[in-house]
């Protein structure tokens, strides 16, 4: 049931203002996830105890401000405080490097920023999300054996 | 005796008798010669009894006893040897022994220690008994384990069939349903006499009536299996209460009623929640009163509750002067097919699966139901529900959209297996204007699609020999086809909507068809941009003798042509854009190739939302590969250029653009 909490809490993080903004409004056509945006890694860090479902993730947040968090040191941070928050990163790069990379700091996985990476976002947080409740029945049930 | 060792003598008598393990000595002959207290406790005689008797014959087994002692005088010794003494509680003991000898070495007896093992013994039964229940219980807790498990298979079996029973079931009446009452309405617009019109206008809410109700179990089901979502969007209250409450005026006129509406002022205008399951619930509850009253009237009140910065709380509470309930069927009312009473179906009709939803869709979204009713005079139906307060304006009311007669030519291929189906489908593009092409199964389809152009598809899903799903797939990824395609279906159960999606349908229709939203789909989908240029050149829209850089049908698509979102997308391009051409700019001429790159990387994506022709993109892509390299190249000056002048360009266009949104 998707009453009003229990919509999915999604968090949305890049410097790209008008990526975002079309972002966010995709995803609050189908009404089934409660969005937080935010412009900067720090931002995102700075609120994780809202308790975000999935957080997607701008691979390159310091492109303009060099002072800025990296997406990837964001990505190490959300991991430390919650290890089990799946985060789906988001790059303009096609790049099997990045890709890695983000893949080693234990990403969920790894999108490239196109016409069709809503619907790719779409599915990943789906699969993710199943994933997540996948893990807490089998603890549910290890836990009771 | 010396004395000295008369006192050792006593001493060593003392320690013995002090034993509480039985002792004895015997002769070589086997006879019981001495023996402590602890003896004459376990066997119960006499001292004096015992003495002269054969050892052997206290013990149970007097054979292996007799051999227990003649061991020890074979071997000097024995240790541990297991025997069991004749007393009361037949002792069993472990038996330890060995020979004494006078100063010469010859063997006079000797000396045996029974040692009662009973306690050892009870604790080695308990630890086999403890292992073979702890083994016994693992083996059930495995068998209750794996039986848990087959149940929640089974369970989810279940839950998956009655969906799938329930999604069937939907299709088979919904099918017909939709010819039924699309030909009605194609007909209805035809020329008729008074009473032709008033037979047709009975079949046709008759047939909407059956619809509803196929909708309700349907909602039931979804609310059973958790699929029921809300929307959470921007409406009017007020507005809303009015246009429903002007459904039941003529009902209301024919059986001479009042209606009265009671509305608080102090209420926000608009709210944010889900207005299409309110309307639902208010509906039920007010045809619910419509139907239960003969005189006097129905008054509906909306009061604000209370609230805070973020939401509301409102009550909503329907009053009527009808039959009432009794006492004792309160609590029943809310439950599935239930009636206050069984005659109450008879002479009322209904299938007592109102309220039932009702309940359901007022909890589901945290909000509280009750009823206050005295038999034969009336009953309050009452509810709460929080909405979020909002600073945006109500969606645009899609009624208003009205059918642009200008769009014709669209050429459509419908694929669908069933006569009547095809036929509606016909009439309806026809009224439009379209061109069509019918195909009863997605094999002909595709058949059709390889000799001839289409600009849309509209599939039914469930087809004989190749399905809506399958053709799909074979349109998108064997023949690489981004036609858009647009599903027909009458199953309306989210896992469909799901599944339409993961194989590329661009969209989906329940049937019956609407016709307005039928059109608005054919048309949105259709003027989506394509890239049809694929030469380097420049294409543009002229409007004035000046070319036009922004398309903004993208951004319309996209925020379902809502002002608010488009507006808002706009103005943060407007934000962003002029910091991204400086830092472009400022990153060329310090030759600074990552700030170069960087921003250009963020130019990127927002050209194809403004509708920015892709040419400038390919060049924004170009520049950063440039960039990449690190190097300076000789055209770069003159494509940076090129991209500051459009993006300039753009932002004029978009701010005239919310100008001209803003006051219209």
């Amino acid at each position: 049931m998707t009453a009003k909490d229990q919509r999915i809490h999604l968090f949305l993080v890049d410097d790209d203002a008008v990526f975002l903004k079309s972002l966010e409004i995709e995803f609050s056509e189908a009404g089934e996830f409660i969005i937080s945006t935010f412009a900067t890694g720090e931002l995102c860090i700075a609120h994780l105890d809202k308790n975000p479902d999935i957080i997607i993730l701008d691979y390159l947040l310091n492109g303009i401000d060099r002072d800025a968090m990296h997406g990837i040191d964001t990505l190490d941070q959300i991991k430390t405080y919650d290890d089990t928050i799946p985060v789906i990163m988001l790059s303009g790069q096609d790049s099997i490097d990045v890709a890695i990379n983000c893949m080693h700091h234990k990403a969920y996985d790894y999108v490239v920023k196109s016409e069709t990476a809503f619907v790719r976002l779409r599915n990943n947080i789906t699969a993710a999300l199943h994933l997540k409740k996948t893990e807490r029945t089998l603890k549910w049930f290890v836990d009771r054996m | 005796m010396t004395h000295h060792t008369l006192q050792e003598s006593r001493y060593a008598r003392s320690l013995i008798e002090a034993s509480l393990d039985p002792l004895f000595t015997i002769s070589t002959a086997g006879k019981i010669m001495d023996m402590n207290n602890a003896s004459v406790l376990v066997t119960g005689l006499l001292r004096e009894q015992m003495i002269g008797t054969d050892f052997s014959s206290y013990f149970t087994d007097t054979d292996k006893a007799r051999e227990g002692y003649e061991q020890v005088f074979a071997r000097g010794f024995v240790a541990d040897y297991p025997l069991t003494i004749m007393d009361g509680k037949l002792t069993d003991v472990l038996f330890n022994g060995s020979v004494f000898k006078n100063e010469q070495g010859e063997v006079l007896g000797a000396v045996v220690v029974a040692r009662d093992i009973t306690e050892q013994k009870r604790i080695e039964k308990e630890l086999t008994e403890a292992r073979v229940f702890a083994e016994l219980a693992t083996s059930i807790a495995e068998t209750a384990q794996s039986k848990a498990e087959s149940a929640t298979l089974i369970a989810h079996d279940a839950v998956k069939a009655k969906q799938q029973f329930l999604s069937n079931m939907s299709h088979e009446i919904r099918t017909p349903m939709n010819a039924i009452i699309g030909f009605t309405k194609v007909v209805l617009k035809t020329e008729l006499t008074a009473k032709q019109k008033e037979y047709l206008t009975a079949i046709k809410m008759s047939g909407d009536a059956l619809i509803v109700l196929i909708n309700d179990i349907l909602d039931l089901a979804k609310v059973d299996a958790g699929k029921m979502t809300f929307e959470q969007t921007p409406f009017k209250l007020s507005a809303s209460i009015s246009a429903m409450l002007h459904l039941f005026e003529t009902k209301i006129q024919e059986k001479n009623l009042t209606l009265e509406k009671h509305y608080d002022d102090a209420i926000p205008e608009v709210l944010v929640g889900d207005p299409v399951r309110l309307h639902q619930i208010i509906l039920n509850l007010m045809s619910n009163a419509v139907k239960f009253t003969n005189e006097g009237g129905i008054d509906i009140s909306v009061r604000l509750l209370k609230q805070d910065d973020r939401s509301v709380t409102i009550q909503f509470a329907v009053r009527d002067t009808g039959i009432g309930i009794r006492a004792d069927r309160m609590a029943a009312i809310f439950e599935n097919f239930q009636q206050a009473s069984s005659s109450t179906a008879r002479i009322f009709g209904g299938t007592g699966l109102g309220l039932a939803i009702v309940k359901q869709l007022v909890e589901s979204q945290k909000g509280t139901i009750s009823v206050e009713s005295v038999l034969r005079k009336g009953s309050i139906f009452s509810f709460t529900l929080d909405f979020q307060k909002t600073s945006a304006k109500a969606e645009v009311d899609l009624e208003l959209m009205e059918m642009d007669t200008a769009i014709k030519g669209i050429s459509v291929l419908v694929v669908e297996d069933i006569a009547l189906n095809q036929l509606l489908m016909k009439t309806l593009l026809d009224d439009f204007g379209f061109e069509r092409d019918i195909a009863a199964n997605g094999m002909i389809a595709i058949e059709k699609l390889k000799t001839k152009h289409y600009d849309i598809i509209l599939m039914d899903l469930q087809m004989p020999k190749m399905n809506g799903f399958e053709a799909t797939e074979y349109i998108r990824n064997k023949m690489c086809s981004d036609i858009p395609i647009i599903a027909l279906t009458a199953d309306v159960t989210t896992v469909d909507v799901a599944k339409c999606k993961a194989v590329g349908m661009n969209d989906y229709i329940a049937k019956p068809v609407d016709e307005r939203l039928l059109y608005s789909k054919i048309v949105s989908l259709t003027s989506r941009p394509r890239v049809i240029n694929i030469t380097d050149q420049v294409a543009a829209t002229v409007v004035g003798g000046i070319i036009r850089r922004i398309d903004l049908s993208y951004l319309t698509i996209r925020t379902k042509a809502n002002p608010v979102l488009m507006m808002e997308m706009i103005d943060a391009y407007l934000e962003q854009t002029p910091a991204l051409v400086i830092a472009m700019q400022q990153g060329l001429l310090e030759q600074d190739w990552t700030l170069l790159r960087a921003s250009l990387h963020k130019m990127i994506p927002s050209f194809a939302i403004m509708g920015i022709h892709e040419s400038f993109e390919n060049m924004a892509r170009k520049v950063q590969d440039y960039a990449g390299t690190q190097e300076k190249s000789e055209d770069m000056q003159g494509l940076v250029q090129q991209l500051a002048d459009v993006c300039t360009q753009a932002c004029n266009e978009l701010n005239e653009e919310l100008i001209r949104m803003k006051t219209s």
